[in-house]
This record gives structure tokens, C-alpha cells and sequence, in this order.
């Protein structure tokens, strides 16, 4: 479109500005860390002030908040969700579980390491992460947004066969739409 | 309460032969013990005709080194405010068990759940399908002889190098350009 290098910076400079203030979360909660999202949101921490609010449906949110353990069962759906999900897309791990199964690592149907089968941008860890440390993450998620390093969608894409390699090792019934993108 | 227990007791082990009762207990609590045989029947009797009415609950214990399960059904009488345990053993190796959901048709839930979590089969289970459990393969996992941390391991495999994850600290400090802090430069390879 702009073949000018100095004016994509430009319009690269503007479209991340925009997209950083608008971080719309999908209203779904995996795990025990969905608990701490409605303090985040409500008065006392008022995480709307940084642009971050609920969205209802995958199509019109930003961000994926991956909230605690994930088990087998929930990450058919997750994928699901995230594949519907449409530009910019972003993933959060929230937790310890996300990162390297935390109290559950030998749980015999939750998984470890969420970034086998996701691309996570930003990870918040703790056992619970408090508000604060959600509003750490999400104003971390910003900073890579603005300076254009929050790519893991296009990182899935250039990815997928890894990735659905690893997903499908996991999930043996695989019933889920094949996409071309 | 001492004699509300023990006219209990005199009506299941006229009507029982098998029952071998338990009634050390302090509060509102009666044991019997029974053969899996004698289940239903035990069960219909305390139902119908001395109104324990509510099943509280159904539980599956493994005694893994004497081959054997052991189902305790709890059921309540609101108007005795007393408990009954019925407790029976089954074989572990062959475990089949009757079943009471014509008698207490939310004991269903339980007996696909002991059914997927345990293994055991009970006779004319309706909707014998998986239940929480999806796309399960291995074996039943609430078994004592069944290594979740072996398993773990094998499913939800770690990458090579990835034991003390200290090339994900370097990659991430490296990339944001944090410092590592003194007390974590130590555990460096």
C-alpha cells in the first residue's frame, strides 16, 4: 500500500497507538484466575482507564486471557476461540499453571507449558497474580504493542503445522475445523 | 438418639443376615457393612420402609493392596436426623456392582462417574458413554495403582533443556533488556 518506508513507519506508529488503548479482553475464564478479572475491572483497580474492558464474543476481542490451569477439554475450545478471533490478536498466560503447570503439573489432565499450543505474548505470573499484577501485565502487553513486538498471531500462522502438531498430540479426537488462512 | 440407633440396627439385622453393623460412633452415625449382593435390597429396604429417603452420597474408596473397592452409600433420614453408611467390597480385579438408579435415579451420575474415574461396571448403567472425561485413553485415573506424575510427563512432555529453565530467564531478560538480579545469576549453567 505505502511503498514510502518513513510513511509506514508513520501509519505503523499511529495503528499501534490506537490498538494499545483499545485492549478488549474475551469474557472467558478457564480456570481458578478468572476470579481475580472482576476486581480488576470494578472501581478500585479500574483497569478500564488503561482502554482494557470485557468483550462478549471472540470476534470482536483483542486479547485472550488464558486464567489458570487449562485442561485438556478446555483447550479444543480455547483453539477455537483463538482461531476465530480476528487482527490484532493477542494471548495473556495468566498464572503459574500457564507457565509451567504450576500445582498441577502432574495433574493427569491439565496442561504444562500453554505455549506449545498457543503463541502467549505476554505471561503474568503467580499463585494467584493480584490485580496489580494483571495491570502489570496488561501495561507490558502495551509497551510491546507500541513498539510492534506483540506478534504471536503471526507467529501461529507461520507456525501452524508446529503448533497443531503439538495440539493434536494431545488431543487424540481431533473434530475441529481445518482453516486455509 | 442411643435408642433410635439401636432400634435401627434391630430392624436391618432382623431383616439382613448379613449386615455387620458399626455403632461406636458419637453423633447422628450408623455403619453397616453388607455383601454387594445385598445393595439393592438394603437400599430399597432403608428407602421404603424406614425412610431414609435422600441419598447423600455415594463413594468409592481403592484398597489397592487388598484387591479391593469399597462403595459406601450414605443416605439421610429427615425425620430420624440420622445417617446410614452402607459399605459393601467389590473385587478389584473384576469389578462389577449393581445398579440402584431404579431405587435413586441421581445415583446415575455417580455410577458414570465411578464407572469412568475407577473402572467399575454396574449392570444396566443408562448412558454408559463418556462423561467428564474426553477423548480418554489411558487407563481409569482415580486408581491408586495409576501414576499421574509418570503420566504427566509422558503426555504433557517437557522440551530437552527446559529442566531448570534458565534459558528461558536469559531469553527473557535478553529481550526486554532486564537485568538478572544477583540471587538468580547463581543457578546459571
Amino acid at each position: 500500500m505505502i511503498n514510502d518506508k518513513h510513511s509506514q513507519k508513520i501509519v505503523d506508529y499511529i495503528q499501534n497507538w490506537s490498538r494499545k488503548h483499545s485492549i478488549w479482553v474475551l469474557a472467558y475464564g478457564t480456570g481458578c484466575g478468572a476470579i481475580e478479572i472482576p476486581p480488576t475491572m470494578t472501581s478500585r483497580y479500574d483497569a478500564e482507564r488503561l482502554g482494557v474492558r470485557g468483550a462478549a464474543t471472540p470476534r470482536q476481542a483483542d486479547v485472550l486471557l488464558i486464567t489458570g490451569y487449562l485442561t485438556v477439554k478446555t483447550l479444543k475450545r480455547v483453539i477455537r476461540v483463538y482461531e476465530q478471533m480476528q487482527d490484532p490478536k493477542y494471548v495473556i498466560g495468566f498464572g503459574s499453571c500457564t507457565i509451567n503447570g504450576g500445582m498441577y503439573y502432574d495433574s493427569y489432565n491439565t496442561i504444562n507449558v500453554l505455549d506449545k499450543y498457543l503463541p502467549v505474548d505476554v505471561y503474568i505470573n503467580g499463585c494467584m497474580p493480584r490485580p496489580e499484577a494483571v495491570l502489570s501485565g496488561f501495561a507490558q502487553l502495551q509497551k510491546r504493542i507500541a513498539e510492534g513486538r506483540a506478534d504471536g498471531a503471526a507467529q501461529y500462522k507461520e507456525n501452524l503445522e508446529w503448533y497443531r502438531a503439538n495440539q493434536k498430540r494431545i488431543i487424540p479426537n481431533w473434530v475441529m475445523p481445518e482453516y486455509n488462512w | 438418639m442411643k435408642e433410635l440407633k439401636e432400634n435401627i440396627i434391630q430392624r436391618i439385622k432382623a431383616s439382613f443376615a448379613d449386615a455387620k453393623e458399626r455403632n461406636d460412633f458419637s453423633d447422628n452415625r450408623v455403619d453397616f457393612h453388607v455383601k454387594k449382593e445385598t445393595i439393592p435390597s438394603i437400599l430399597f429396604y432403608l428407602k421404603e420402609e424406614m425412610g431414609f429417603i435422600h441419598l447423600s452420597h455415594i463413594s468409592c474408596v481403592d484398597w489397592l493392596e487388598e484387591g479391593e473397592f469399597e462403595l459406601v452409600f450414605i443416605v439421610w433420614s429427615p425425620v430420624d436426623k440420622v445417617k446410614v453408611f452402607v459399605r459393601t467390597r467389590v473385587d478389584r480385579e473384576n469389578p462389577v456392582m449393581d445398579n440402584i438408579d431404579m431405587i435413586w435415579r441421581q445415583a446415575n451420575t455417580y455410577e458414570r462417574e465411578f464407572r469412568e474415574m475407577f473402572g467399575i461396571q454396574f449392570t444396566g448403567l443408562v448412558a454408559p458413554d463418556e462423561f467428564i472425561l474426553e477423548d480418554w485413553q489411558g487407563p481409569p485415573p482415580f486408581r491408586r495403582d495409576f501414576d499421574t506424575a509418570e503420566y504427566a510427563e509422558k503426555t504433557f512432555w517437557n522440551r530437552p533443556g527446559r529442566e531448570d529453565a534458565q534459558d528461558v530467564r536469559e531469553t527473557i531478560s535478553g529481550r526486554d533488556g532486564e537485568e538478572i538480579p544477583d540471587f538468580a545469576k547463581k543457578y546459571s549453567r
